[in-house]
Formats: C-alpha cells, sequence, structure tokens
C-alpha cells in the first residue's frame, strides 16, 4: 500500500519541481532481506566492538591523569565548536586538502540522518518518507553535501595516491584508498538513487550497496586512521588545558614516562586518535632537517607499544636505537632527545594531540631514571647543579658582569626586577642584549634592579626531563624573589618567561613577569621612532614568545617602530625553530643538516638588511649560521634584537 | 666486593671565600658547600666497580651536620649506605688526627677497598689516603687513573709525570687515592635522591682531640700580582712566545 500512496507523488506529479529528479527508496524490503539486514548490521558492529573493545580497556586501564581538571569547560566547548564542528584548524593550517576535509565531514554529519533513516526504511520502519516536505528538503539538502563529498573525497584520494606529499609516509596505505573508495560509493550510491525509480531492480542495488559499503566501513574504523572518526571530538574536549603543559609527577614512583604503566589515560586516548596526517612532521625541526626524530612516529610507537605491551607493561618506552635505527615495539631514545620543543606538532595537530608533554615525558622518564647517558647532557647537570648557570661559568662572572655595567641591585625600592638569565648574564651577545635594555629602561626613567645572585630558571633541564635539578632551581628562584621582595620582574629570554611564569607554577607563585617585547611595546609612544623607515628587518618569532606565550604583534610594533618589517615565510605560529630550544643547544651537534642553518637561509632570502630577534638563544643560534649560509664575499644581514634595535636610536648618553 | 669511598666536603669552587677573624680558617657562615672533586671521581669510580662485579658501596665522611648533603648526595648517586662520623672541630685537626677518625669507623667495616680523592680542594695535603692506609696496615696506591679487578686482587693505573703511567698489581685489601678526570661523573637523578630516602645513614661520634703535631698558623688570600711584560720581535717569534706563555704560564691553551 505504500506503493500506491507513492506513485501519487511521482516527481512528474508535482508542478514545478519535474526538473530536480526526486530521492527514491527501494518500495518494499522482504522478511529475508529484513533479517539479513539485521544479521550483517549485528555482524558489522560485533566486528567494530571486538576491535575496538580491546582499544577502549587499553585507554581507561592507563593510569588516571592526576591533574586532569574539566576546568575551563567554556574554553573546552569553544574547542570543540571551533575546531570540530568549525574545522577551523584543519583549514587554517592547510587550506586545500582542509576544505576537501571539511566537506567530507560536513557531509557525514548532514548524512547521519539519511543513514539512520536508510536502516530504519530497510526494516520498514522508515521515518523520513521522500515525499514529505520535510523528506523531500533534506535530501535533496544531503545530495547537496554528498556531490561535495563525493568531489572533496576523490581530490583527496588525487592528493594521497597521486601527488603522495612526504608527509603523509613513505608508506603507501592501501585501507586508507580503500577507505576513500567506500566513501565515494556512498556518496554515489546515494545520488544514483535520485534517478532510479523506487519499485526497479535498480534502486535495490543501489540500497544494498549503499547499505554494505556502510557496514563494511564501521569495522575498519577502530585499526585504522579513521579511529578519529570517534575519539578526535572527544580528545579536542579532554586535552591538557594549556600549551605544553608538563604535568607535575605524582608520588614517589612517578619518574614520567618510563614504561606503558606510566602512560596516562590522556596519553593513551591521544595516541589512537591520530589521523596519520603528517602536519606534526611537515613543521618540524628536526624532522625536516633529517633527523630520527618524527613527531607523528613518536605518536603511533606509543600506540603500537600500548598494542603489544599494554598500558600495565615494565617494558621500557625508550631504548637505544639499534645500528640499523630499528627500535622494535620501543620508542627512539635518539629520537626523544631531537626534539627542540619548539611546540609546531602541538599547534598543528587537529586532533588535539598534545606532543610535548609526551616527547618530555619521555625524557623524564629517561633522565630521571639515569637511563639517559649524553656526555654533554650529563655536563649541562652537572653544570646546572654546581654553578647554578647553563654555561658552566663561575658565578662570579655575574657579578662581574654587573659591577661592570653597573646595574643596581634590586632591594625592594625599584619597581622591576630585570631578570638576567643564563644569556644575558654570561653569554658575551646576550649581556650586549641586557645591557642595551637597561638603557632602554633607563632612558623611560623605569627603575629597575637585578638580583644580588641569580640561577638559571631550569628550562633546559626541564626540558630534558631532569626533575631533579629542576626542582632544586625553581626552589631556589622562587625563594630568591620572595626574599628580594619581588613584585614585577622583566627578561630578554621568552625560555625565562615562559619557564618562570608557568613551569614554576608547580613549586609556588613567582611575581608577574614579562618579555622585554611587551614592556616595550606598552612604552612604545616614549621610544624613539625611525620615521624614516631606513632599514628592512625580517623579524624572526621565537617559539617560546609565540606558540607558547602567543605575543606576536608586540615585537612586531617594536620593529616597525625601528624599520620596515618584513616577514619571513613562515611566520607567527608557524614560526620555524633556531634550533636551540629543549636543551639542544647544549647538546653538540646535530647529526643532518642544522635547523640554525635552515632558518637563517630563509630569513636571508627575505634580502632584509637586519635579523630581528627576540630571544637571545635565537640570536646565539644566528650569528654563525647567517654566517654560514651567506655566500662567500657577501655580507650577512645585521643580526640585533628588539633591545637593540631600540637602543640605537637612543639619544647618545653625555658625559656630564 | 665491599667498598669504602671517604669522602671530603669543602667549599663550592665559586664560593667567595673570606679569612675569619684569627686567620686561622676562612668563614663558613654562608658558605656553599660540595663534595671535594677527586672524591666524586673516587666515588664514581667505586660505583662503577660495583656495577662490573656487584658488591656494596659505603660511603663516609667526616664534619658536622653539613655534611650529609654530600652524603645524601653520594647516595643518590648509587652508593648503598652512608656513615657520617659527627665531629665539628675538624679544623683542630690535622691530617694524623682525621685519619684516625677515618681509621676508627674503616675497622669496623673492614672493606675489601678503600677509596678516597688524591687530594683535597681546600687543603691540598694530598695525605689523608697515604696516612690512613699505613694506620689500618694495608697497602696503597696514589694518582689512580682505572682500577681494574683481577683474579689475584686489582691492576691500578697510576699517573706518573711527563705523560708516563705505572700499571701495578696489588692484592686486597688495599687503599687507592684516585685521580680526578679518570672517569665520567654521573648526574644525580630523581630516582636516585627518592631512593636514597630509604638508605640508611649511621652517624658515629666523633673521639675527642687529642695533640696535635701540625698546627695552622695563618692562612690568607694569593695575593694579585700584576704583571706587563712586553713580547718583541717579528711577528713569528711574538707568536711562539706568546703561545708558550698561553701555554705554559697561563695555561689557557
Amino acid at each position: 500500500m505504500v506503493a500506491v500512496h507513492s506513485a501519487s507523488s511521482s516527481p512528474a506529479a508535482l508542478p514545478g519541481t519535474f526538473l530536480i529528479p526526486a530521492f527514491a527508496e527501494p518500495a518494499h524490503f522482504s522478511v529475508l532481506e529484513m533479517g539479513l539486514l539485521t544479521a550483517c548490521t549485528l555482524i558489522s558492529g560485533g566486528l567494530f566492538f571486538w576491535r575496538f573493545g580491546p582499544i577502549l580497556r587499553t585507554i581507561l586501564q592507563s593510569k588516571k591523569d592526576q591533574d586532569f581538571s574539566l576546568h575551563p569547560l567554556g574554553r573546552r566547548m569553544w574547542e570543540v565548536f571551533w575546531e570540530v564542528l568549525c574545522q577551523a584548524k584543519v583549514i587554517e593550517q592547510r587550506p586545500a586538502p582542509g576544505i576537501a576535509h571539511a566537506f567530507v565531514f560536513w557531509g557525514f554529519l548532514a548524512f547521519a540522518l539519511v543513514s539512520l533513516n536508510h536502516f530504519a526504511s530497510g526494516l520498514r520502519l522508515g521515518f523520513l518518507p521522500p515525499e514529505s516536505v520535510v523528506g523531500r528538503f533534506y535530501f535533496d539538502f544531503a545530495a547537496v553535501w554528498a556531490v561535495l563529498v563525493a568531489a572533496s573525497i576523490a581530490s583527496l584520494f588525487v592528493r594521497r595516491f597521486i601527488i603522495r606529499p612526504i608527509w603523509l609516509g613513505r608508506k603507501v596505505s592501501y585501507e586508507s584508498g580503500f577507505i576513500a573508495f567506500l566513501i565515494f560509493l556512498l556518496m554515489v550510491t546515494y545520488l544514483g538513487a535520485f534517478f532510479a525509480t523506487e519499485d526497479s531492480p535498480a534502486i535495490k542495488a543501489l540500497w544494498w550497496t549503499h547499505t554494505l559499503a556502510l557496514l563494511v566501513f564501521l569495522p575498519l574504523i577502530p585499526h585504522t586512521k579513521h579511529l578519529h572518526l570517534v575519539l578526535s571530538p572527544l580528545t579536542v574536549f579532554l586535552k591538557r588545558d594549556g600549551f605544553s603543559k608538563i604535568p607535575p609527577l605524582s608520588g614517589d614512583e612517578d619518574f614520567g614516562l618510563v614504561a606503558g604503566k606510566d602512560v596516562t589515560q590522556l596519553v593513551a586516548l591521544q595516541t589512537y586518535s591520530c589521523v596519520e596526517c603528517g602536519r606534526c612532521t611537515e613543521h618540524c625541526p628536526a624532522a625536516t632537517t633529517g633527523k630520527v626524530l618524527n613527531p607523528k612516529e613518536i605518536i603511533l610507537g606509543m600506540r603500537s607499544y600500548l598494542n603489544v605491551f599494554g598500558a600495565a607493561s615494565d617494558s621500557p618506552l625508550l631504548v637505544e636505537t639499534a645500528a640499523n635505527g630499528a627500535s622494535g615495539s620501543h620508542l627512539s631514545m635518539e629520537a626523544a632527545f631531537q626534539c627542540t620543543t619548539c611546540g609546531s606538532c602541538e599547534f598543528q595537530c587537529p586532533v588535539g594531540i598534545q606532543h610535548l608533554p609526551i616527547i618530555v615525558g619521555l625524557r623524564r622518564g629517561a633522565t630521571n631514571t639515569g637511563a639517559w647517558e649524553d656526555t654533554y647532557g650529563t655536563k649541562l647537570f652537572l653544570a646546572l647543579e654546581k654553578n647554578g648557570n647553563a654555561l658552566g661559568l663561575s658565578a662570579s662572572e655575574r657579578d662581574k658582569f654587573v659591577a661592570k655595567q653597573g646595574f643596581p641591585i634590586f632591594d625592594g625600592t625599584q619597581e622591576y626586577c630585570l631578570w638576567l638569565g643564563c644569556m644575558g648574564g654570561y653569554d658575551p651577545k646576550g649581556r650586549e642584549i641586557i645591557a642595551d635594555f637597561a638603557r632602554v629602561m633607563d632612558f623611560l626613567g623605569t627603575t629597575f634592579g637585578v638580583l644580588k645572585k641569580e640561577k638559571c630558571t631550569g628550562d633546559s633541564a626541564r626540558r630534558l626531563g631532569n626533575d631533579l635539578v629542576f626542582q632544586t632551581l625553581a626552589e631556589h628562584g622562587l625563594k630568591a624573589l620572595e626574599t628580594a621582595k619581588v613584585q614585577k620582574i622583566v627578561a630578554i629570554c621568552p625560555h625565562c618567561v615562559r619557564t618562570i611564569s608557568n613551569d614554576w607554577r608547580e613549586y609556588g607563585i613567582a611575581p608577574e613577569i614579562e618579555h622585554h617585547s611587551e614592556f616595550m611595546a606598552r612604552h612604545k609612544d616614549r621610544l624613539p621612532q625611525d620615521n624614516w623607515k631606513s632599514g628592512s628587518i625580517v623579524y624572526h618569532d621565537p617559539c617560546y614568545l609565540g606558540r607558547y606565550r602567543g605575543v606576536y604583534d608586540e615585537p612586531r610594533t617594536i620593529v616597525e617602530q625601528n624599520g620596515f618589517l618584513v616577514e619571513a615565510p613562515r611566520n607567527h605560529e608557524r614560526s620555524f625553530c633556531c634550533g636551540a630550544g629543549g636543551g639542544l643547544a647544549f647538546l653538540g651537534e646535530e647529526s643532518g643538516e642544522r635547523v640554525s642553518h635552515v632558518r637563517a637561509k630563509e630569513l636571508a632570502d627575505t634580502g632584509a638588511q637586519m635579523v630581528g630577534t627576540a630571544c637571545p638563544f635565537c640570536n646565539t643560534m644566528f650569528r654563525d649560521a647567517l654566517t654560514a649560509v651567506t655566500p662567500h664575499g657577501k655580507a650577512p644581514p645585521q643580526l640585533l634584537d628588539i633591545a637593540q634595535l631600540t637602543a640605537r636610536h637612543l639619544p647618545p648618553i653625555l658625559p656630564n | 666486593m665491599k667498598i669504602l669511598v671517604a669522602i671530603k666536603q669543602v667549599p663550592e669552587r665559586d664560593a667567595q671565600i673570606h679569612i675569619a677573624a684569627d686567620g686561622k680558617w676562612i668563614e663558613e657562615d654562608d658558605l656553599a658547600y660540595t663534595i671535594n672533586e677527586p672524591d666524586a671521581y673516587a666515588l664514581e669510580e667505586a660505583l662503577q666497580l660495583k656495577e662490573k662485579i656487584g658488591g656494596e658501596v659505603i660511603a663516609l665522611c667526616a664534619g658536622p651536620e653539613r655534611v650529609t648533603s654530600t652524603l645524601r648526595d653520594a647516595l643518590a648517586k648509587g652508593a648503598d649506605r652512608a656513615i657520617h662520623i659527627e665531629a665539628d672541630d675538624l679544623a683542630e685537626r690535622d691530617t694524623l688526627g682525621i685519619a684516625e677518625l677515618l681509621a676508627a669507623a674503616v675497622k669496623a667495616e673492614s672493606p675489601d677497598l678503600i677509596l678516597t680523592g688524591l687530594q683535597s680542594d681546600d687543603l691540598g695535603l694530598g695525605q689523608t689516603g697515604v696516612v690512613l692506609a699505613e694506620l689500618l696496615g694495608i697497602p696503597h696506591a696514589t694518582i689512580i687513573m682505572q682500577v681494574e679487578k683481577t683474579d689475584t686482587g686489582l691492576r691500578v693505573k697510576r699517573e706518573l709525570e711527563d705523560g708516563w703511567f705505572q700499571h701495578v698489581d696489588m692484592p686486597l685489601p688495599a687503599l687507592l687515592t684516585i685521580q680526578s678526570g679518570g672517569n665520567k661523573l654521573r648526574y644525580a637523578t630523581l630516582m636516585g635522591i627518592k631512593k636514597a630516602k630509604t638508605k640508611e645513614t649511621s652517624t658515629v661520634a666523633a673521639d675527642a682531640v687529642t695533640s696535635t703535631a701540625l698546627e695552622l698558623a695563618r692562612i690568607y688570600l694569593p695575593e694579585k700580582q700584576k704583571q706587563t711584560t712586553m713580547i718583541t720581535g717579528t711577528p713569528d717569534q711574538i707568536a711562539a712566545q706568546l703561545v708558550e706563555k698561553l701555554k705554559f704560564e697561563v695555561r689557557v691553551i
């Protein structure tokens, strides 16, 4: 009888709508077909849970994240809306494939109702009759999406298998191709139903093909990258609050990620969410300069470790790599210690994976237990332990410098405590920057003093996973600032700023600290202006100022005040590391191409007359690199910190 | 093998030293202390021997309460237990007096091997180890770069002058004074510190000072001398002389 009713509402019968074909459903399903559909659905669902069950168990059986809290709920919901529903990050960072992906995703959402109705109609329970007003509208609406999805998935197929960007991995993933084919098939069989009549054999064939494509797709989800369909919205919602947030160690038996038993639920969830898009690899300064480290492989390696050993294992996560580079189902120690902690991977990840707590966690596991044996690393830790600075110089060298510059000692009467840092206190170029910044402060009439004794913030120890040294230095620093009654700190080093304002929180609350770019930008109206914009300056975003602190405009304000601002090809959030972070400045020669040379070349190739930096480590790295990448006989661009750029235009100090 | 390492705590290398009012010793308040460097190498050698052949490493240190922090560091680096000889009057004792203190504690342990740094960074007498061996009546060897266990005892590598080395076979028990730089020192780890908390540190009281054969009359900071020498000659000669001075007088290259 359904047939009778629907026959009367055939497309041609509706005036004005005959030009657009209407969606058709098979008119009738036999009991046998209904039985078959039920059985196939149960088998498909059963296979899905048979494969998804162990993954879910691994995640749930992993160690609880002690510091986890749902706060701030509003931001979490916003991120799910913006990053998942709106696909903002996916599109923003890789526009063309991003849009294609977004169409597929939105198409899937549009199809949720269609698919539900599809199965319901096969059981004679259809709730969205194609001839109803709502049905007519919705099926047409879905058809638009079907066209977009089909076109998008086809172009993504071409990208993956014909253009083949290396970020997707050298190995061709046949299952990805098969799934792309299934999605394409789903769309084609849906659209086909607009051109078939409801009692034709063609509509049955289309209906069943559509059904089977869906039922084959479902059990393929858990063990392929398509698991992100299920997990990533949750991963984005639950990820740790804060960029590169390193969780505190919990209890006396926690030394970081030593073995499977230390992998927390968030880490497990994140590793299973990886969609293998390779954005992390594409932007990784290590992976793109020929190092062993590939952040994607760290995540996938962690996943295969969990699959092989489970979440309760005592088997070490990191092993020294064999001569052929293989580390079995373990992760490579060498790779873990090649990370500059620039944070590009974590920033880029569209599914909410936080690489830095994982990589730093692995390093903690190796360093805190003494498993990491590295001559340079040991030297650095001993220098921090004994001398309290990363350069391994005697603390009296700082005293001499402070005396020579005539910096006042902070005594509570000054507004700011000027934090020198290891570079500002000991490194020749860092000292020039500090001296120039002190001149800027003097010019502004801002009172400041330096601590009588100041030790390293412990940044490099923190990133290399040495919690003992880090804790000792953090506690020392907190106490020194408290004793001196410091209210406000200003520093030239983004690493100091990040570590004091953020990482020290584990041991206490430090006074408010800001980077000198923020300080100078605030006082820009009182600082000299180069109205002629006489020089062109390419500005390099330091990782720890940009991605870590979100400060992009302030240093640019200063640069623009002192010349003509030029942007490097990779700027702002996409800035490329100088190679010094994560303690790597102290770890000796790199393998492969030098990160600093790659970046220095990029900066020099802009043709700018000057390179403006806002971090003494970047400055140090580029000092030699700029010379090395400049053709023989030509002068490299001048390298100046934003404090030096400003100080150049200050009126000379007249002897009185 | 039971290895005992005798450690001394000294002011940190870059500490600002001030002479005490009586001119007999330095002002000890507000000074940061650390392990004597050659003793750190002695400890490292002991830990590496233990890792190779098994056994126990005991850290021994005489001094006031503050030396327990150095003992804790030794435990964190891998020593199994520690002995603290409580003595607030080390400055009043001479080498023999201190060696006697150590000998009393060592005898109670009867170790197979005693290691100590070849000299201390503060006084630099280089005698405590040797006198201790004499008091215990066991053989000793000094300025040791390498230690190897043999079937009958030890084979050690001594540093002589001018780049020469001497290999000595010696029986056990024995005492060795260790030269700096023979090994790579390890860093203290969080795990080590946590483990150190469960390790035992026994405290023994020091005997009272009897008589001393040696007395510190006066200590003073090195007197600064500024000297300017003009080097003359052809550029080649000047360069050669400059290199010579930098190498052998200033010792920076």
